[in-house]
C-alpha cells in the first residue's frame, strides 16, 4: 500500500485538493467505514492543542485505528530524548502513521526522513499546519456550495501573518483554489518579503471589505505579541485589524483558525454570528483528518463512492 | 503677488488689490519651515508656550513648525495630540504640525498607538530628546511607523557612548568636563540610515553634527527614503564656546570642532544635507546659569536663524542666497508637504526680510519666554521684518501696515 506524508500544501495542485475534500465528504457522510482498522495511529503533541489533537483521535478512532497518544510531558521528550530518537521510537513499535505537533518549523521534515510511517504535519512553529488549510477549504466549499465556486472569490487573511504557520499554509491552498488572496497587517507583523509572494498588502479590514472580501481570515494575534513590541495596544489592533459587525453588512463570511481573542481580532458579538463560519471549521476537523489519514495510510486511494 | 483666499492668487507687474503693501527694499522669500521645535507646551509655559514660541517663529520668518513630543505629558496618547492640536488652531501665530512619541513615554519599549494618533492629528512621530535605544526596537519601530503613513524623525544618539556633557575632544578635556564621542552620533546614525534603507520608512534625521554622519547621510542618497538637517548652531559655533564654561553652551548633541562644523557647512551646501531646523529648545533660567555640567542643553533657535546663516555663510561668501532660502523654505516646506514655494495656487506663507539692517539679538529682540540664545549680544545683518501665515500677517516690523494702500 502506498503512503504519503502530509507536510505542506505548497506544491499541492488544484485537484489533490479537491480530491482530499471529496474523500472528506464521503467520511461526513458515513459512506466510508472502518478505514483504518488494524492501522495504529502515532498522535505525538509536543505542543499544546485542543480542537487539533481533539479532531485528530476522534478521526483515527472513528475509522477503526488504535491511537496512542503521546505528548511532551509523561513521554521520554521530556527525559531529554530527541526528536529523531522519539520518532525512531514511534517507528520500531510499529505505527503506521504519526500525527506530529511541535514547537520548531521544520520537525515535521525532519520527522519524515526517519520513518517509514507517512507523517502528518499538525502544525510545526511557524512553519505550516496543512490539515487546517485543507479543513478550512472544505468548510468554504460547503458554504460557497462546491469547491468550483471558490474561483475568484475574494479572500483577506487578516492579522498576524509573519507568525502564522496557519497563513504559510492557507495561503497556497486558498490560491490553488484559484482565490484572490490579500493579506491585511501591519509591517511589523508581516514577513521581509511579502510582496515577493505577488499578494497585495492592505493596511485595515475596512480597506479589505472595500477591496469586496467575500471572506475574512482572521488570525489569532498571540498575547505575547500584544505586549508592544510589534503592535502598540490590543486598542488600535482591533480597531484596525480586527473584524466587527459593520464589516459584514455586505456578506462577508468570518473564519478564524481559532483560539478566538475575543474582542482582539474579532469582536464578540461576530464570533457566533451567522456570517462565522468558525463552528463549521471546528467540526469540519473530523472529516477533512479522516481523509487525510486514509489517503496517507494508503487505506483509500480514491473516492469510495 | 497678489494674495487671495490665503493663496498666492497671481504673480506679475502692476497687480492691485484691496490691501496693499509696499515692499520696497525688501526679499519677499517663501516662510521659512522649520521642523524641529519645543514649545514646551502641555507642562513647562514658564518656558515657553504655543502663544510666545509661535511668535518667537513668526518673528524668524517661520511659517510652519514641527512640535516635538517630550512635553509633560509626553505627546504620547491620541487625546493629548487632539487636545493639543485643538489649542494650536486656537492659539498659533503659525501652522504647527505635532510630532507624536514613536514610543510610550519616549522610553523606546512600547509603540505608541501610531494610526489612532494619526487620525488624532499627529503629524510624525520622534523620540526626539533621547534617541532610540535599541536597533531592533527601532526597527519595528519604522515598519510600524510606515504602516501608520507617519514618517519618523529621528534624533541619532547611543545612549553607552553619550555620557559626557560636551564633544569628547579638546575643549573638553582643557575644562575638565565629561565628554562624548562624536560616535555617539554616528553609530546611532549609521543605525538609523541602515534600518531605514531595510524597512523602507520615511525617515529625517534631525542635528546633524558630525561630518561622519553627515556623510554617512551622503552614502544613503538614493537607497533609503531618507532626508536630514543641521542647525543654525551646528553651522556656526563650534565647541571653543566650551571654555567658557557657562551653562548657556550646553547643547545637545553638542557643539563640535571645526572639522565637523565645516564638514556639516559642506554637506549642507552641497545638498546632501536637505535643510537647516533650529531645534529651538528655551529653558528656563534657573536651569541654564549653572556650571556647564549642571545646565540643561539646549539653545533658543527661531528667531536669529536667518540672520546667523546670512551674516556667516551668504555674507561670508560660502553659501549662495538661493542655497540658503532653499534649506530654509523649499526643501523643509517639501517635507511638510505643500509649502515653501511661491507658485500661484501655493498657500501664502511668506517671509520679507531687510537684507541691509543690522541687528543686535538681545533679550528685548526675543519674543521668547527665554532667553537661551548662544547668540545674544552678537550683532548680524539681515532682519526678519514681517510674516505672512495664510495671507494674514503674524509678525509685522515693516511700520506700513497692511490695509495701508500705498
Amino acid at each position: 500500500m502506498e503512503t504519503r506524508s502530509f507536510l505542506t500544501l505548497e506544491d499541492t495542485s488544484s485537484e489533490d485538493l479537491r480530491e482530499i475534500l471529496d474523500l472528506a465528504r464521503a467520511f461526513a457522510e458515513g459512506r466510508i467505514r472502518d478505514a483504518l482498522a488494524n492501522k495504529t495511529v502515532c498522535l505525538a503533541f509536543f505542543e499544546a492543542s485542543t480542537r487539533t489533537a481533539v479532531s485528530f483521535e476522534l478521526a483515527a478512532r472513528r475509522s477503526g485505528a488504535h491511537v496512542i497518544s503521546l505528548s511532551e510531558k509523561g513521554s521520554a521528550i521530556s527525559k531529554g530524548e530527541s526528536l529523531i530518537d522519539t520518532i525512531v521510537t514511534l517507528d520500531r513499535l510499529g505505527a503506521d502513521a504519526i500525527v506530529l505537533r511541535h514547537q520548531a518549523a521544520g520537525a515535521a521534515v525532519l520527522a519524515s526522513r526517519h520513518t517509514s510511517a507517512p507523517v502528518i504535519n499538525a502544525g510545526d512553529g511557524c512553519g505550516q499546519h496543512p490539515t487546517q488549510a485543507l479543513l478550512d477549504l472544505y468548510t468554504l466549499s460547503e458554504a460557497l456550495d462546491g469547491f468550483e465556486e471558490l474561483q475568484g472569490r475574494r479572500v483577506a487573511i487578516v492579522g498576524d501573518i509573519l507568525h502564522s504557520r496557519v497563513a504559510r499554509s492557507v495561503i497556497p491552498a486558498f490560491v490553488q483554489a484559484g482565490m484572490d488572496v490579500v493579506l491585511v497587517s501591519p509591517l511589523t507583523l508581516l514577513p521581509p518579503d511579502a510582496g515577493a509572494l505577488g499578494l497585495p498588502v492592505l493596511s485595515s479590514v475596512d480597506e479589505a471589505v472595500e477591496w469586496g472580501a467575500d471572506v475574512l481570515y482572521m488570525l489569532r494575534l498571540q498575547r505575547e505579541r500584544m505586549t508592544g513590541a510589534r503592535i502598540p495596544s490590543v486598542a488600535e489592533y482591533a480597531r484596525f485589524y480586527g473584524v466587527s459587525r459593520r464589516h459584514l453588512e455586505g456578506g462577508a463570511l468570518v473564519m478564524h483558525p481559532g483560539p478566538v481573542n475575543r474582542g482582539v481580532e474579532i469582536s464578540g458579538d461576530v464570533v457566533l454570528d451567522d456570517s462565522s463560519l468558525i463552528p463549521d471549521q471546528v467540526a469540519a476537523g473530523v472529516c477533512v483528518r479522516s481523509a487525510v489519514l486514509a489517503l496517507s495510510t494508503g487505506a483509500v486511494h480514491r473516492i469510495a463512492a | 503677488m497678489r494674495l487671495s483666499s490665503g493663496r498666492i492668487a497671481e504673480v506679475g507687474d502692476g497687480l492691485r488689490g484691496p490691501r496693499e503693501m509696499d515692499a520696497e527694499g525688501l526679499h519677499l522669500f517663501p516662510g521659512f519651515v522649520d521642523v524641529h521645535a519645543h514649545w514646551r507646551a502641555p507642562g513647562r509655559e514658564d518656558e515657553e508656550d504655543i502663544q510666545s514660541g509661535s511668535a518667537a517663529a513668526a518673528a524668524g520668518g517661520f511659517t510652519s513648525v514641527v512640535m516635538m513630543p517630550n512635553t509633560d505629558p509626553i505627546v504620547d496618547r491620541p487625546v493629548v495630540v487632539s487636545g493639543l492640536v485643538r489649542r494650536l488652531e486656537r492659539e498659533s501665530r503659525v501652522r504647527a504640525h505635532v510630532s507624536a512619541a514613536l514610543h510610550v513615554g519616549l522610553a523606546g519599549e512600547r509603540l505608541t498607538e501610531m494610526r489612532l494618533l494619526k487620525q488624532a492629528g499627529a503629524f510624525c512621530v520622534s523620540d526626539d530628546g533621547l534617541g532610540t535605544a535599541s536597533a531592533g526596537v527601532l526597527r519595528n519601530g519604522m515598519l510600524y511607523a510606515r504602516s501608520a503613513g507617519l514618517p519618523v524623525i529621528l534624533h541619532c544618539e547611543d545612549h553607552t557612548l553619550a555620557t559626557g556633557v560636551v564633544h569628547d575632544g579638546l575643549a573638553a578635556s582643557l575644562a575638565g568636563l565629561p565628554g562624548s564621542p562624536a560616535s555617539a552620533e554616528d553609530t546611532a546614525t549609521a543605525t538609523a540610515l541602515i534600518l531605514a534603507a531595510e524597512t523602507g520608512a520615511k525617515v529625517h534625521i534631525t542635528h546633524v553634527s558630525t561630518a561622519l554622519s553627515a556623510a554617512l547621510v551622503g552614502f544613503f542618497d538614493g537607497s533609503a527614503d531618507v532626508t536630514a538637517d543641521t542647525t543654525p548652531h551646528h553651522l556656526t559655533l563650534t565647541e571653543d564656546l566650551v571654555s567658557t564654561l557657562e551653562g548657556l553652551y550646553r547643547v545637545n548633541p553638542p557643539l563640535r570642532p571645526e572639522s565637523d562644523r565645516s564638514g556639516v557647512e559642506r554637506a549642507l551646501r552641497e545638498g546632501v544635507l536637505d535643510f537647516v531646523a533650529t531645534d529651538h529648545a528655551p529653558h528656563a533660567s534657573e536651569e541654564k546659569e549653572l556650571p556647564l555640567e549642571e545646565a540643561a542643553p539646549g539653545f533658543l533657535g527661531h528667531e536669529p536663524a536667518f540672520a546667523a546663516l546670512y551674516t556667516d555663510f551668504v555674507l561670508g561668501g560660502r553659501l549662495t542666497l538661493g542655497r540658503l532660502i532653499q534649506a530654509m523654505s523649499c526643501a523643509p516646506g517639501r517635507w511638510v508637504g505643500g509649502a515653501g514655494n511661491l507658485t500661484v495656487g501655493a498657500p501664502a506663507d511668506l517671509t520679507l526680510v531687510d537684507l541691509s539692517e543690522e541687528w543686535t539679538v538681545g533679550r528685548g529682540t526675543l519674543a521668547s519666554r527665554s532667553s537661551n540664545s548662544p547668540y545674544v549680544g552678537r550683532t548680524l545683518n539681515g532682519r526678519v521684518v514681517g510674516t505672512i501665515v495664510g495671507g494674514e500677517p503674524v509678525h509685522d516690523r515693516t511700520g506700513v501696515k497692511f490695509g495701508a494702500r500705498a
